[in-house]
């Protein structure tokens, strides 16, 4: 994307774009767990945490390691602001598509 | 920003978005055709031949053993139960959080309110006539199933499940009222008939 100044950099990169769609499938508050999520974004492990750590600087998912049973667990979830942050990106990618449609 | 492999249109970055979404969708929620199928071939298949054996004002269309409807009907709805039961959890064990809960509840409020109902027909069912005692029961189940239907279009903001929930629960009052025997008819075709087209359409939109 050439003319997109407004364009969110942190989700603008298409590994962390595809990162947040599919988190904002989920409902607030609810979370994935790591592998079921990088299976669906057919990421590796190593690029997914990369990314992952990219967004949660920004503040926009939170990733909490716990325990189900006695195995380790990491379960990954879109904030708040994540989620404004992909709206509003969403939102700016509609205006690019249809100019004026939107002011 | 990141040059090169970013340089996507907007247009393709909304298809990649809407490519994401639908393929989390389809890996935490549970196959429509898993949770609905079996229930609608259960319904279709044992509510016939209750019709069958016990048709309107004691008709016997096909001298079919007494014992056979009722047995095929425990048989079918405990597969279908195994069946939903394991393809249901599939959202618990991928997510955590209170959308899982909500599916955790929602299933124990099934086992559970069938299990009431099925103590208080057994409890009164005895002192019915044969052909009352099955319009009871069936009434009674088919009653339920509907309004949990429509108890799940409003936890998961899914308006199928509720057309799916009013659906059941009108043609099964059309049914009582049109009395044994034909209350069986209408729940195998209409009600089996519209747990099937239900999965069949939501497995349609999954995809």
């Amino acid at each position: 994307m050439t003319e997109s100044p407004d364009l969110d950099p942190v989700i603008h990169a298409q590994a962390r774009l595809r990162v947040v769609s599919a988190l904002s499938v989920l409902n607030e508050h609810d979370k994935i767990t790591f592998p079921v999520l990088q299976d669906s974004l057919r990421m590796t492990a190593g690029n997914l945490s990369v990314h992952l750590r990219k967004l949660e600087d920004a503040g926009y998912v939170e990733v909490t390691k716990t325990h189900q049973g006695r195995t380790p667990a990491t379960l990954i979830r879109l904030t708040r602001r994540g989620r404004l942050a992909f709206e509003e990106y969403t939102a700016a990618l509609r205006a690019l598509l249809e100019p004026g449609a939107s002011t | 920003m990141e040059p090169s492999e970013d340089d996507i249109s907007p247009a393709e970055a909304l298809a990649l978005i809407e490519r994401e979404r639908a393929n989390l969708v389809r890996d935490i929620r549970p196959d429509p055709r898993l949770m609905y199928w079996p229930w609608g071939f259960a319904w279709l298949i044992c509510f016939s031949l209750f019709f069958l054996r016990y048709g309107p004002g004691g008709r016997i269309y096909v001298d079919l053993p007494e014992w056979l409807p009722l047995v095929a009907m425990l048989v079918l709805f405990v597969v279908a139960g195994l069946v939903t039961g394991v393809a249901g959890s599939k959202p618990m064990r991928r997510t955590s959080g209170p959308g899982a809960w909500s599916g955790r509840a929602y299933a124990l409020s099934w086992s559970l309110a069938f299990a009431s109902l099925s103590v208080l027909f057994s409890r009164i069912g005895g002192h019915l006539p044969e052909q009352q005692t099955g319009l009871l029961w069936a009434g009674g189940m088919v009653a339920l199933t509907g309004a949990l239907h429509m108890a799940g279009s409003a936890i998961w903001q899914d308006r199928e499940l509720f057309a799916l929930g009013a659906w059941t629960s009108v043609i099964n009052v059309a049914g009582i009222i049109a009395g044994p025997g034909w209350h069986s008819l209408i729940v195998a075709i209409l009600g089996g008939g519209g747990m099937i087209l239900a999965g069949a359409l939501g497995w349609r939109q999954l995809r």
